[in-house]
């Protein structure tokens, strides 16, 4: 059986990718086939369907899995005496080899400043207690009972990514750089507060918490506002 | 900007004039809120698991998932919305699945195999009594024609991001679309 030389380009005509003349004789040659006319229905047909195809979640949830594989061991839950886990899911360092090299700077900075305020040997140790106010304009102040010197490797990676971020500013897009400082502006809003209610309850664990991920948050969107800087 | 009470407040997202949940979702868990990227994952699971059952014919589809979904909890440093965040996942599930297929060394064979294994779809119109699911059909597919069958038909890429991806030229990603929907068009309900 000889097959119809049109038979193999019957799909690139479905999809409208055969060139103007090719169509045109394809379309004189359907008039007169009624075997290809039926095969580019069918296959119209076939990509109708596939569009329509419908996506079901897993019959698992995959949930409980990835959580604790991110380090979300008790995904969703959000009372107070979980926090410890919530902190340990935003323990983490997630760079492209390109970021690196945006970021490297501020990065061997954070790395030395942050990666015990963020690691896990530091989890069960990690007790923030608010210490008196510094100069305006300085970094947040927070002291770690157990590590004193944290306060200042914090302060001293928020500097260091402060500074790259500074520095890379005319290559980033106003209305990021817009984005970027008002975020900021928020979180440090957010750090004053905590910082104010912590001055009236000093022991409150909650407080605590909350201060040292929003001092965090502050970390990380600094380290991903510094991997936006292309290097020069 | 947003703030909720003592010391909450709720990251910006580009300006556009409306609110795009995964956009927010995405920002707050690259800074890592997995609340927030639990309802990514919630939203984008169907489509994904979907993507990765009909690629994948092995029972690693459940693992696969997962590992879409660590993966994007690592990478979402990367992204920075320029596109929407479904369409930065797919990409991303799109290269865990082909690594995946990379690492089981079945990618060189499947394209040279396949013309003999498109015969074990059956090429005879179906009757009622013995057609078959569409997607049951699409599963007996060789892989080559079923992984590019469901980038361009149901995933919707075209020959050119195909061929890149697999690594295969523009024509034989249509040839081999073409071979697929022959051999599913015997499948289709009548």
């Amino acid at each position: 059986m000889i097959q119809d030389p049109w038979t193999d380009r019957l799909s690139e005509y479905v999809d409208g990718d055969l060139p103007e003349w090719e169509r045109h004789a394809l379309e004189s040659h359907l008039e007169s086939c009624a075997d290809c006319s039926l095969i580019v229905s069918d296959l119209r047909r076939v990509v109708r369907r596939a569009r329509t195809l419908r996506n079901s979640p897993p019959a698992t949830d995959l949930w409980p899995g990835i959580a604790a594989r991110i380090g979300a061991a008790t995904p969703g839950a959000h009372d107070v005496m979980d926090l410890s886990v919530q902190r340990r899911v935003r323990r983490r360092w997630a760079f492209s080899l390109p970021q690196l090299a945006a970021a490297g700077i501020a990065l061997m900075t954070v790395s030395g400043g942050t990666v015990w305020f963020l690691s896990g040997s530091a989890r069960e140790t990690v007790v923030l207690a608010p210490v008196p106010s510094r100069p305006a304009g300085d970094a947040p102040a927070v002291s770690v009972s157990v590590r004193p010197n944290a306060a200042q490797s914090y302060a001293a990676a928020v500097a260091d990514l402060e500074r790259v971020l500074a520095e890379g500013q005319g290559k980033l897009d106003t209305t990021t750089v817009k984005i970027i400082e008002k975020n900021l502006a928020a979180i440090d809003r957010a750090i004053a507060e905590a910082q104010r209610a912590l001055d009236a309850d000093s022991g409150n664990l909650y407080l605590n918490t909350h201060l040292a991920e929003t001092m965090r948050r502050k970390l990380d969107l600094l380290r991903q506002a510094a991997a936006l800087v292309p290097v020069s | 900007m947003t703030e909720l009470g003592l010391g909450v407040a709720t990251l910006e997202h580009e300006p556009t004039g409306r609110t795009d949940p995964d956009a927010v979702d995405a920002t707050l868990a690259a800074s890592g809120d997995a609340s927030a990227f639990e309802r990514l994952y919630r939203t984008h699971v169907p489509k994904v698991y979907g993507l990765v059952r009909r690629m994948l014919s092995d029972d690693d589809v459940d693992e696969v998932a997962q590992d879409i979904f660590v993966r994007a909890w690592q990478k979402l440093g990367t992204f920075r919305g320029e596109a929407a965040f479904g369409t930065w996942l797919h990409r991303l599930a799109v290269n865990v699945i082909l690594a995946r297929r990379e690492t089981l060394g079945t990618r060189r064979k499947r394209y040279v195999e396949g013309d003999m294994a498109l015969e074990t779809v059956p090429s005879r119109r179906a009757t009622p009594e013995m057609s078959m699911d569409f997607e049951a059909a699409m599963d007996r597919l060789p892989e080559g024609a079923r992984e590019v069958f469901v980038l361009h038909d149901v995933e919707g890429y075209r020959h050119e991001e195909i061929a890149q991806m697999l690594g295969l030229a523009t024509g034989t990603s249509k040839s081999q679309l073409h071979r697929a929907r022959m051999a599913l068009r015997q499948h289709l309900e009548r």
